[in-house]
């Protein structure tokens, strides 16, 4: 007896979510398989890897890090220097200094910023992802803030969660043509429940993407990886169109974050240079983001953005 | 599809003799469909209630044993191809590759990986030996890692070399691995004359489909699928449909375990090998085989495993006690959570964050959440009170202030009561919030 | 009395004929091919784009449209010739106001807003179509004095409203030094009607951007404009011809004008309204828009968080103490008619704190009115069930019960911060306006302190109570027409899904039909969605063809079928909170029933846990099923297997708990007198073989019942 070949392609497909402008801009979506099955039809878009940096600049302690980025010292720099990194789709700018518990600069002038980084991906041919500080009251004022220094770039915005989604969608999408991030908390029901409110403000399927939540690997993954397992399985096997947006995971800021990370070689010599070990947690992050379903993800060094976009190519 | 705890009650003998140990014929039914317990526990059954349960209960996929003493480990018997449909049964082992060659240097890195995180052993389970020509270094080299404590995989197409090795390490339980359609016949001789899993390759699906089924007709129960190293893409495209085969179609003959060679498919590419074995984490590697094992790649692996291989309905719990964070004593505050790792996690890092000196107390409160173990009365002010009376909270700790969480702020006035000495400080809801409350806190 | 069509007619004309002179100064001054635009936008003369979808850039192209600008003043009789004439001249006006942007790029000198860039019309638009700005007033004319003109701009300010101004009120807001501008919220617009041109740019500029609205397209427009612009007009006595042209567009936009001036002013409902008294025009207005306000803080001296939801208040600091146990009290909502309630009145009736000793102990009684479009009665208990979170919140102020037995202690520090009884009345109206608002419209307190009252209203508020408990056992599943969903609980038991019927609530205890229908209408995205049973496949066993595919679509697909009366066909599934699990017990042809608060073992030889492990995680597991305590006397309870005359044993306290409804249930459904004597519980059996004993000791009619399997 012969091995019953049953490959598994669905009648609805996930939507297709184009951002950035003329000459840099990237596609995600638009697959009628599970993620990465290309055995069972063809992957229309390969999942996007990007790479993102803070507004303060990269963490030049980190040998590699500090190399990768050498003689970048303005954020127009770090920008287009990220821009190089082999691999990656686009760039995601991390507004660090907006945080109202860290600097809490004004939001003008993080809009300033995100505009000069955009600038700068743009002109290396990248579109950009632009990171709010995840505080609901800030991004409500600095998200709208930067649609409008943004405009005509159709970047994509992180991200609207279900207390502050009507202005950030209103004002980005409609009023500005970005397009936004839907976060909500590890919770199909939520991520669908956020959906639908978004698209009762009129706004369109192709404008908006899901931030499903972000763990470290360690460090609860397994709810990540089921959230997104599932919200997969019902777009696409039940058809349900509130859940078929592309998943976008950031995954640098929680795998950078973690004790393995964060302690030094110093105090935890048999573990080794931190810089590896950061890079190890966000690869192995990543790629198991990706294998749950997820359309895009965002790293911080450049040779964790070179590993993922690889396995990438080598799977679809 | 399982039977129901109802249709296995009707072939039990129906006399509550509690000879299988359970109070009632209706415990032991309702157990068996749940699988905690064996239908052969049941001394009364009926061959006829016997082959009717046998056929109906078989999984569809094969469950067995590799390695010995304690060094035994499970694999297979997985029912579901996504965890938050019911579990993963079986965490998938991982194993260093090496030559009979670099055996020494190998087993010393491989014994350097050894911790425990979460009441579970961190460890590489397995050694990979590939054979490079010479039989009696191969099996010289099997010898050593026994030696050391650990599970081997014989890797060799060679029937010849196998023999040699297994003659010295059949007693360790190993894995050999190289059968494909060409030799398998004498593979599935060795395989059942030493009791050992045998681990099957093949170019194509159909070809290892064939080879599998001559392998089981020889009469090898254990057998373990490898995936090959042609590239990566073939290697993941077989481990899923030989995994959706068995689990969604019921072919039977490909219900088996898998092994993938991450090693060979990203040769000295570490990066890569960590993206490889992520991946094959989640999408149904069973044995993951790599180059070698740092701490920078042990730290996320053995992480990510002990995530996905948790049962969705059991989760994780940390050990009750008091942990000082950044160097807290006697007189450094006390802050409570609750033991389900996961909050666990999130609440020690952001205290680490916060530089503050701090005694974190996990009382038992089922391994929820906050609120759903308030919810379920598994953290009260009772519950909070006790704890701190019999860890001896008050005589090991003089600082009486106590966090309590933001979302459980309605035990405040209870707990005040309870523990009458203490200065009870609600916290915020969020943990994102806390190292700006603990840095601005005057206690 | 001159007809109000002829008014809006004779008032178009007298635009129109400005316009024309306009224009005809400005070809001449400047030439036809004079370049014409207004500054900072995309939209040209978003007017003219708007309604005749000409994209005018020069002197020429406002000449030439104009023409087709006259056509839309047709002076026809009837309502769609007004409505295009009010827009006509809303045309006529943009021209006037064009002719000096093409002189000037800043006519107005910084004196007048004029003109809205496009900047400013997203910076407005947003706020506007999320509701953070919950709509626009333009105020025209001339306040009764310089007082009242600050007055009604503030009244608008603090109630969040955008205000354009136009006219004298201009002049009457500076003389009071009143601060005007974009960012708090007040534009000066112009000086005279024609400068409405702008606000009207502002409202099709919106339609276009945020509404999709394509030029030319009338109908989408005055939808958008209708539904989502929420925008009226103020306008004071007196009122000429060309004013109400204008009114006659605004009208058909859909924002209504409210005016003072009586004189050859019709009223019409809802779109022209007279108000004489002009320091209610606020009121007014807002309710003739459907404006309503968002409330974002409670008013209140003491720290309003749920950081203090379980703080005590003990004896010692209390200042008073409310005790519903020895003296008359109650908390009570009711719903009345809108005009029935002053918004936000806060009575209080009788002695307040202060004017009580200190440590006193009294009765307090609490009645909140409430009206809305969309309320109901069944949500008066659900509001009135949250009083407890809602007051509990404030620090230093404790609360505990419901209906008439409560207690309400202020402590001695909150009442020195100033704490008075009128603040409980600001806390429960914020909270209700706030989280209730898709329901209420308007809410106003009475709080009672005096003995006599108390005694009277209490009894008014015990007959409510009753007639709601009432209600409560009236509802039959047959008796409504859909049933809910609940799947609170899938964050932790991803696939399973509750059917909540008015005879079955939830297995957790807590969420009734009614509690359902409230968290549904509440909130239309929320956890509990309208389940529709209209395809019945087995009405005995409580099988929908409509109820399935909900389920299956709720459990994400786990689910394909599920019964609501029995235990052995598809029983429904449990997440694992379920309060009690009934299970068969095979050799009584029975069920026994568990509760989690039970330690011990059952005659079926398994503890709750052990039942729960089984049952739990939205599997479905015929023979054994989760369930609320109040399920086990409705008449549905397992019914397709015979319903609860199954029942074999239960733990005392349960026994207990459930007998007096049980019986009730025995008694109708099968004429059985004091049924819970016959069902076993662990004082008399933990095994099967005594439990049976008992059974047959008491004739148990499960004995004489069909096997379930």
């Amino acid at each position: 007896m012969a091995f019953k070949k049953d490959p598994q392609v669905f009648g609805a497909k996930i939507t297709e979510v184009a951002f950035g402008a003329d000459g840099a801009s990237a596609v995600f979506g638009g697959g009628n398989t599970l993620p990465l099955y290309s055995f069972d039809a063809e992957t229309r878009h390969r999942p996007l890897v990007g790479i993102e940096f803070s507004d303060k600049g990269p963490d030049r302690s980190l040998p590699g890090l500090a190399e990768f980025y050498e003689g970048a010292d303005s954020l127009t720099d770090v920008a287009a220097r990220a821009c190089m990194a082999q691999g990656a789709d686009f760039v995601s700018l991390v507004l660090e200094s907006a945080d109202p518990n860290g600097d809490d600069i004004p939001s003008e002038d993080a809009a300033a910023l995100a505009k000069e980084a955009a600038k700068a991906a743009a002109g290396s041919g990248k579109p950009i992802v632009i990171q709010g500080t995840g505080n609901v009251d800030k991004d409500q004022e600095l998200i709208p803030k930067i649609a409008e220094a943004l405009q005509g770039m159709s970047a994509l915005l992180l991200s609207a969660k279900e207390e502050n989604y009507k202005g950030i969608a209103v004002a980005a999408v409609t009023a500005y043509g970005q397009k936004i991030g839907a976060e909500s908390s590890v919770d199909i029901n939520l991520a669908k429940q956020l959906n639908v409110l978004i698209a009762q403000m009129g706004i369109q399927p192709a404008d908006y993407v899901m931030n499903l939540g972000t763990a470290a690997a360690g460090y609860g993954f397994e709810y990540i990886a089921s959230t997104i397992e599932r919200v997969k399985l019902a777009a696409l096997s039940q058809n349900d169109d509130a859940l078929q947006m592309p998943v976008i995971t950031p995954v640098a800021l929680d795998a950078w974050s973690v004790k393995e990370a964060v302690v030094s070689e110093e105090d935890f010599p048999e573990w080794g240079p931190r810089e590896e070990r950061g890079v190890q947690m966000e690869i192995s992050t990543a790629a198991a983001a990706l294998a749950a379903g997820s359309d895009a993800v965002i790293l911080r060094h450049p040779a964790s953005v070179k590993t993922v976009s690889e396995l990438v190519t080598a799977l679809v | 599809m399982a039977l129901k705890g109802i249709d296995i009650f009707k072939l039990t003998p129906k006399t509550n003799c509690k000879d299988c140990g359970q109070p009632t014929c209706m415990a032991f039914a309702m157990k068996v469909a749940q699988g905690t317990v064996q239908i052969e526990q049941c001394p009364h059954m009926s061959p006829e209630a016997l082959d009717a349960l046998g056929e109906a209960t078989a999984p569809p996929m094969k469950s067995f044993k590799v390695g010995a003493g304690g060094e035994e480990y499970a694999l297979g018997g997985e029912t579901v191809l996504f965890r938050h449909e019911k579990t993963f049964v079986s965490k998938p082992l991982f194993a260093v590759s090496t030559s009979p060659d670099e055996i020494d240097a190998t087993i010393i890195g491989v014994c350097k990986i050894d911790y425990e995180r979460i009441s579970e052993r961190m460890c590489v389970e397995l050694v990979y030996i590939e054979y490079a020509g010479d039989k009696v270094a191969f099996a010289e080299a099997a010898k050593k890692a026994a030696a050391a404590n650990r599970t081997l995989v014989l890797a060799t197409s060679d029937a010849d070399a196998a023999k040699e090795a297994l003659a010295v390490a059949a007693e360790g339980k190993p894995i050999l691995n190289g059968a494909n359609p060409s030799n398998f016949e004498a593979f599935a001789a060795l395989a059942t004359e030493h009791g050992v899993a045998l681990g099957v390759t093949a170019d194509d699906l159909d070809s290892l489909h064939d080879t599998v089924q001559a392998i089981e007709k020889a009469g090898v129960k254990d057998i373990l699928i490898d995936v090959g190293a042609a590239s990566i893409k073939d290697a993941f495209a077989k481990a899923v449909q030989v995994r959706r085969a068995a689990l969604k179609s019921g072919d039977r003959s490909l219900g088996y375990p898998s092994i993938v060679n991450v090693a060979a498919l990203a040769p000295g590419d570490a990066h890569m090998q960590t993206a490889l074995a992520s991946v094959f984490i989640l999408k149904y590697g069973s044995v993951i085989v790599m180059d070698g094992m740092s701490y920078a790649q042990a730290l996320p692996l053995y992480g990510l495993r002990q995530n996905i291989f948790t049962d969705p309905q059991k989760p994780m719990t940390v050990e009750v006690g008091v942990y000082p964070i950044n160097g807290a004593d006697q007189n450094s505050i006390c802050a409570l959570t609750v033991d389900f790792a996961l909050t666990y996690f999130i609440i020690s890092g952001e205290i680490e964050r916060s530089g503050v000196p701090v005694n974190l107390l996990i009382p038992d409160a089922g391994g929820y959440s906050v609120l759903t173990a308030w919810a379920a009365g598994k953290l009260s002010a009772g519950s909070i009170a006790k704890f701190i009376k019999e860890a001896d909270i008050e005589s090991k700790i003089q600082n009486r202030n106590l966090l309590i969480p933001g979302k459980v702020a309605v035990l405040k006035g209870e707990l005040e009561e309870n523990l009458p000495d203490w200065n009870i400080v609600v916290a915020p809801n969020e943990a994102v919030s806390l190292v700006k409350f603990l840095k601005e806190l005057e206690c | 009395m001159k007809k109000l069509f002829d008014r809006v007619f004779d008032g178009a004309d007298e635009m129109y004929a400005l316009a024309e002179k306009a224009i005809a100064e400005t070809v001449s001054e400047l030439g036809e091919s004079a370049p014409l635009s207004m500054p900072n936008t995309a939209y040209h003369l978003a007017n003219h784009l708007s309604y005749i979808k000409k994209q005018i850039t020069t002197v020429g192209e406002l000449k030439d449209a104009f023409e087709e600008v006259k056509a839309w003043n047709e002076h026809g009789q009837n309502l769609s010739a007004v409505f295009r004439t009010g827009f006509g001249t809303f045309m006529a006006a943009e021209a006037i106001e064009a002719c000096k942007y093409a002189k000037s790029d800043d006519p107005y000198e910084g004196k007048y807003h004029g003109h809205l860039s496009d900047a400013e019309v997203r910076e407005l638009g947003v706020p506007l179509v999320t509701n953070d700005i919950p709509g626009f007033v333009v105020i025209y004319g001339k306040a009764p004095s310089d007082e009242e003109a600050v007055s009604i701009i503030k009244g608008y300010q603090t109630r969040g409203i955008f205000v354009f101004l136009l006219g004298e009120i201009i002049e009457q807001a500076r003389r009071l030094d009143m601060n005007m501008g974009f960012p708090v919220r007040v534009v000066a617009v112009g000086p005279d009607i024609w400068q409405v041109a702008h606000i009207i740019s502002f409202v099709n500029r919106a339609a276009m951007i945020f509404g999709a609205v394509q030029p030319g397209d009338r109908y989408e427009l005055d939808e958008y404009t209708f539904w989502r612009i929420h925008a009226f007009v103020n306008v004071y006595e007196p009122v000429s011809d060309i004013v109400v042209a204008c009114g006659g567009g605004a009208i058909a936009m859909g924002f209504p004008v409210i005016t003072n001036d009586e004189n050859d002013m019709w009223a019409v409902p809802k779109s022209l309204i007279i108000q004489k008294t002009t320091e209610d025009f606020i009121e007014t207005s807002l309710e003739a828009r459907d404006i309503k306000l968002k409330i974002t803080n409670v008013d209140i001296p003491v720290a309003f968080s749920s950081a203090f939801e379980g703080e005590i208040v003990r004896k010692a600091d209390m200042r008073i103490d409310y005790d519903g146990s020895r003296f008359d009290s109650f908390e009570f909502v009711r719903m009345t008619e809108a005009h029935e309630i002053e918004d936000h009145s806060i009575e209080i009736i009788g002695p307040d704190i202060d004017e009580t000793p200190e440590g006193e102990r009294l009765g307090i009684g609490i009645i909140v009115d409430v009206a809305g479009k969309n309320m109901v009665k069944d949500f008066e208990p659900v509001f009135e069930r949250n009083f407890h979170n809602f007051i509990n919140c404030a620090e230093g102020v404790m609360h505990t019960g419901q209906r008439d037995i409560i207690r309400i202690r202020v402590s001695k520090t909150a009442f020195d911060a100033g704490f008075r009884l009128k603040h409980i009345g600001e806390i429960l109206y914020a909270k209700i306006m706030s989280e209730y608002d898709t329901v209420v419209d308007k809410c106003s307190v009475k709080i009672y302190t005096k003995p006599d009252d108390l005694k009277e209203l209490r009894k008014m508020v015990n007959e409510t109570y009753d007639a709601r408990d009432a209600r409560l056992l009236s509802l039959t599943d047959e008796s409504v027409d859909v049933f809910y969903n609940c799947i609170l609980c899938q964050s932790f038991s991803p696939s399973h899904v509750c059917i909540v019927t008015p005879e079955r609530l939830g297995l957790c205890g807590a969420v009734s039909w009614l509690d359902a229908k409230a968290t549904n209408q509440l909130n239309p995205q929320g956890p509990c969605q309208v389940v529709t049973r209209e395809r019945v496949i087995d009405p005995e066993i409580g099988i929908w063809e409509d109820v399935n595919e909900n389920v299956f679509a709720s459990s994400h697909g786990n689910l394909e079928s599920v019964s609501l009366y029995s235990i052995m066909v598809d029983p429904m599934t449990s997440c694992g909170c379920f309060e009690c699990i009934c299970g068969i017990e095979p050799y009584s042809n029975g069920v026994v029933i568990v509760n989690r608060e039970h330690i011990g073992i059952t005659p079926l030889g398994m503890t709750f846990p052990e039942m729960a492990s089984m049952t739990g995680g939205g599997v479905q597991t015929p023979g054994f099923m989760g369930h609320g305590k109040h399920f086990i006397a409705s008449k549905k309870f397992m019914k397709a297997e015979g319903g609860s005359q199954r029942i074999v044993w239960m733990p005392k306290a349960l026994k207990d708990m459930v007998a007096s409804k049980l019986n009730a249930t025995a008694k109708e459904l099968y004429g059985i007198e004091a049924f819970t004597d016959m069902i076993g519980d662990e004082t008399v059996a933990e095994d099967p073989d005594a439990l049976m004993e008992f059974l047959a000791d008491k004739g148990h009619p499960a004995l004489g019942m069909e096997p379930m399997f």
